[in-house]
């Protein structure tokens, strides 16, 4: 069979697919986790994904954007699936869920890090549950055992951290993925426009203060740039990324992704941080040896 | 001799009874007799045979000629005997002139010899007067660079290079992919004799790699051409392949790590290779490419090479010229992939493939390990149709029969059947069968034997639907006898035309050669010269001249290498004077002849201080166009000047007043 490429998209789905005689590729957006934000167009190597903003119907809130992806152009390599930090994207290679960057260390994961203390938590309480928003929580509690189980769906989680300020006991724990700045210049921002707020996936990270001008809650902001594309104002929104946290890598495809993510500065500083990390390691082992030799 | 006055023996020629069977030679020639100058006058049966040659050549001596007129034939075939006829008579070949009485007189004009008759008198008075112009001319010698380019590295290219480094001389091996090989390395078997393709194929392709005669210059294409026979200068860029070919050992250890899977071309984007890869095992020369288009430079390849430094993300194109004395175009051929025909739903239906699909399918090294399997299911299908001429043999699509369809079907079917025995039934859907050549009647019988159904069916009417449940095709047909024919099957494969190469046009123009309707290139004669082109120097091998299968392009590669040997062999190369000759008093460099010149043979250049236009006589046809433009008439062609043109039109017209 000659080589195949198709789109389909369905209410929930978004599948491109290539087909060789006996092997497949298959890419699926997950449009219900998918918020619309600039993640994994602005890193994808072959710029096949594009997100455009959906138009304002008057009186009506603003949508998410739409994201479309150019069957032939996509290669299927997985950055977009291991920066995605709403766990939307999935590529399968013969239906088999992979990222093939990440599976050949040429991309890091994400770090998810969520702990969660059960025994502090009280049987009756679902504080974090609620709060979640994009729930991924589900609590069940055992009153007779007083034993209560917290399922957190890690993958799909952006960790902006709300049921960590939540939690009235303190039981869970929540490290940001992404740091940096969200700046809102209330001169430019229209007075009356709540599109970003009414796109923002996090709740209370974009509000409404008393003088009804939206300000930012930096403490929930994941920084994944939704606000900054619905924005109908040039330079009202002032978005950039500082870290992001990810496991350890050693790859010219991610430099380039953190300099498109984050600025030049940034790779700037994690390459340092890496040549500290490995003079140490030399100083270390010298170290050693001279101990061995000495001893 | 330029004073002596003209002493001319006219020899008529019976050629049989072509031209005596209607023009009356004997009154030819005591007419010739009569006319001023003529100092002697024979008739012959046969002029070009040896008798006849020697009668010229007694001629020359006995009576002293310093002008021969034969009047028989076309020049086209026998001026280059006569040339050398009155040479070896110790008179300079070009004071010779051909009548040509038998195209032009008996063979047009059979059923009124007397007309023939005297429509032969005209000519020969024609020839006559400018054969008393006529001016000793000399030979033109050009000296010759011993090397040749070779384009091309199919097993026709490679034969060709090989036979020529064998001989000694140094050979360019051109290929435009990352390596040699051609359609024959994609190949599982061969026919009549199921050799497998590459074991048979590898070692030559080795061969060519490791000869110190030939330097293998892949992923590379050909920029331009200039000069001519034995003086050509080649422009070739080569593209970067971000891998340095000193450097890199083959050892694959770079593909280990690359995350990147792109559709494997060579593999017709059946299977993947990675972004860092050779296109197959037996690559020549073993080196890897990184495609850029695909590659995200997370630079594991770099860090897995470590020492050996060979990955060079830095790499241009390269521009190379080199000088050779001839070259052989072989750049074989392309498939022709019926997507736009409804009737065979190939694209649409996952079970309907090519033959060369199937040929990477049922190939050990190939996407499926050699398995035989269903896009649509993965599974070993139970029946199997071939469905012959698709887009050959068509008026509306490919006129021509592509040649080798017939063979490489019946090699199909007999490799199915006996991998899968009674597990399989193969139907060979065909209109003509052919299989001409040494060994291939044999061959189908054994496929007949070996249990496959050949039905014969028109060439139209032929068309496949899709079960949408099963995905298995329903072929339908018609017989000959217009009964209709429908198989169920759960597999098809088309034998799909074969056509010329899409750039062949470029290359065309950039080597000055011709291409047909068809888009293969044009022979210099189809019969008796189908390995040279019309440039002299240039010439062809294997498909690309028109489709063949592959003992016929290897020999067609050696006989290429033979030819182009007759060039190379020689320190210079005679070319005839017949070349366009520049009055520099007259010219005043205005550029029409430059303008109007096929061959890129005539430039305007800066001679003494002035702008004049300048021959190369290495490239000069010696067509005319440019004397006939030239508004100042300061062009001349040798053997058609002006004053010999005129004088035969004198000639022709006394009669008249």
């Amino acid at each position: 069979m000659p080589m195949k490429t198709q789109k389909i998209t369905t209410d929930n789905q978004l599948i491109i697919e290539r087909r060789h005689h006996a092997k497949t590729y298959k890419l699926t957006i997950d449009q219900a986790s998918c918020v619309g934000c600039e993640l994994c167009s602005l890193i994808c190597p072959r710029e096949a994904i594009k997100v455009t903003k959906k138009p304002k119907i008057e009186g009506e809130k603003a949508e998410r954007p739409t994201i479309d992806v150019d069957e032939a152009k996509c290669h299927y390599c997985g950055m977009c699936v291991a920066i995605c930090p709403y766990g939307a994207v999935h590529v399968a290679v013969d239906g088999e869920n992979i990222s093939l960057v990440v599976e050949k260390e040429s991309f890091p994961k994400l770090i998810r890090e969520i702990s969660v203390d059960t025994t502090k938590c009280p049987t009756d309480c679902k504080e974090c549950e609620e709060v979640c928003p994009l729930n991924l929580i589900k609590i069940e509690s055992n009153s007779i055992k007083a034993q209560v189980t917290v399922e957190i769906l890690k993958e799909r989680c952006p960790c902006c951290g709300l049921c960590d300020v939540k939690c009235p006991e303190g039981a869970i724990q929540v490290r940001r993925i992404f740091t940096g700045k969200l700046r809102i210049d209330q001169e430019k921002c229209p007075s009356e426009c709540r599109d970003c707020l009414d796109a923002c996936p996090i709740t209370g990270a974009l509000f409404l203060d008393e003088k009804d001008k939206i300000r930012v809650n930096e403490l929930f902001c994941t920084y994944c740039g939704v606000c900054k594309i619905v924005c109908p104002e040039e330079g009202a929104l002032e978005l950039s990324r500082s870290t992001i946290r990810h496991t350890p890598i050693r790859s010219g495809a991610w430099n380039k992704a953190l300099e498109k993510l984050a600025s030049t500065l940034e790779v700037t500083k994690e390459l340092r941080g890496k040549g500290k990390k490995r003079a140490m390691e030399a100083v270390k082992k010298r170290l050693e040896t001279r101990r061995k030799q000495i001893g | 001799m330029d004073k002596e006055s003209p002493r001319i023996g006219v020899f008529v020629c019976h050629c049989g009874l072509n031209i005596a069977g209607v023009v009356d030679v004997k009154e030819l020639v005591e007419f010739a007799k009569t006319l001023p100058d003529v100092v002697y006058a024979k008739d012959n049966r046969y002029t070009c045979a040896d008798p006849g040659q020697e009668e010229i050549r007694k001629g020359i001596k006995e009576h002293n000629l310093n002008r021969v007129v034969v009047a028989a034939c076309s020049p086209r075939m026998h001026e280059p005997t006569f040339r050398r006829t009155v040479s070896e008579a110790g008179l300079n070949p070009f004071l010779f002139e051909m009548a040509n009485i038998r195209e032009f007189s008996s063979w047009c004009h059979q059923s009124t010899p007397k007309e023939a008759t005297e429509k032969a008198k005209d000519i020969v008075r024609m020839a006559i007067a400018k054969a008393k112009l006529l001016q000793p001319l000399k030979e033109i010698e050009v000296p010759v660079t011993n090397k040749a380019l070779v384009i091309g590295g199919g097993i026709a290219g490679i034969n060709s290079a090989l036979d020529l480094a064998e001989m000694g001389f140094k050979v360019y091996l051109l290929e435009k992919n990352e390596s040699i090989g051609g359609h024959m390395a994609q190949l599982d078997k061969t026919f009549p004799t199921l050799d497998c393709s590459i074991c048979i194929e590898g070692p030559k392709m080795v061969d060519v790699g490791r000869h110190p005669n030939i330097e293998i210059i892949s992923f590379a294409d050909l920029v331009s051409a200039s000069g001519y026979v034995g003086n050509f200068k080649v422009k070739i860029k080569k593209k970067p392949r971000y891998v340095i070919h000193e450097n890199c050992t083959g050892c694959g250890e770079c593909k280990e790590v690359c995350p990147i899977e792109y559709p494997n071309e060579w593999d017709i984007n059946m299977g993947v290779r990675k972004a860092i890869s050779i296109p197959f095992e037996q690559a020549v020369p073993l080196v890897y490419t990184i495609n850029m288009d695909y590659c995200i430079e997370c630079y594991k390849c770099v860090d897995a090479c470590g020492a050996r430094q060979a990955i060079n993300f830095d790499q241009k194109p390269e521009e190379i010229e080199i000088d050779v004395g001839a070259i052989i175009v072989a750049i074989g051929f392309e498939e022709y992939l019926p997507y736009a025909d409804p009737l065979y739903g190939y694209g649409k239906y996952d079970n309907v493939i090519t033959a060369l699909e199937f040929e990477r399918l049922i190939l050990a090294a190939g996407p499926t390990g050699g398995k035989v399997i269903r896009a649509s299911d993965g599974e070993k299908p139970h029946s199997v149709v071939f469905i012959q001429c698709v887009g050959s043999r068509d008026v509306n699509k490919y006129e021509y029969c592509s040649g080798f369809c017939c063979m490489y079907t019946l090699k199909h079917s007999v490799m199915l059947k006996e991998k899968y025995k009674d597990n399989i039934q193969v139907y060979v859907i065909y209109t003509d069968l052919r299989s001409d050549f040494k060994g291939y009647e044999e061959f189908y019988n054994r496929a007949k034997k070996g249990g496959a159904h050949f039905v014969r069916t028109k060439l139209e009417n032929r068309s496949i639907v899709e079960d949408a449940k099963t995905k298995n095709l329903i072929v339908h047909a018609e017989t000959m006898g217009g009964k209709p024919v429908e198989i169920e099957a759960e597999m098809v494969v088309l034998a799909n035309a074969a056509v010329a190469v899409q750039n062949a046009t470029e290359l065309a123009e950039i080597l000055n050669i011709s291409i047909d309707a068809n888009g293969f290139f044009v022979e210099c004669q189809p019969k008796i010269r189908p390995t040279e082109t019309d440039t002299p120097g240039i010439f062809l091998a294997g498909a690309c001249q028109g489709l063949k299968d592959i003992p016929y392009s290897v020999s067609q590669g050696s006989g290429a290498a033979a030819l182009a040997a007759t060039v190379l062999s020689k320190p210079t190369w005679i070319i005839a004077p017949l070349v366009a000759k520049v009055n520099e008093d007259i010219c005043s460099g205005c550029g029409v002849c430059e303008s109007v010149c096929g061959y890129d043979a005539v430039k305007i250049e800066q001679i003494n201080g002035k702008e004049l236009a300048k021959v190369t006589e290495g490239l000069c046809r010696g067509c005319g166009i440019c004397s006939a433009a030239c508004p100042a008439g300061a062009i001349t062609m040798p053997l058609y000047t002006k004053e010999q043109v005129i004088a035969q039109l004198r000639a022709v017209l006394e009669k008249v007043k």
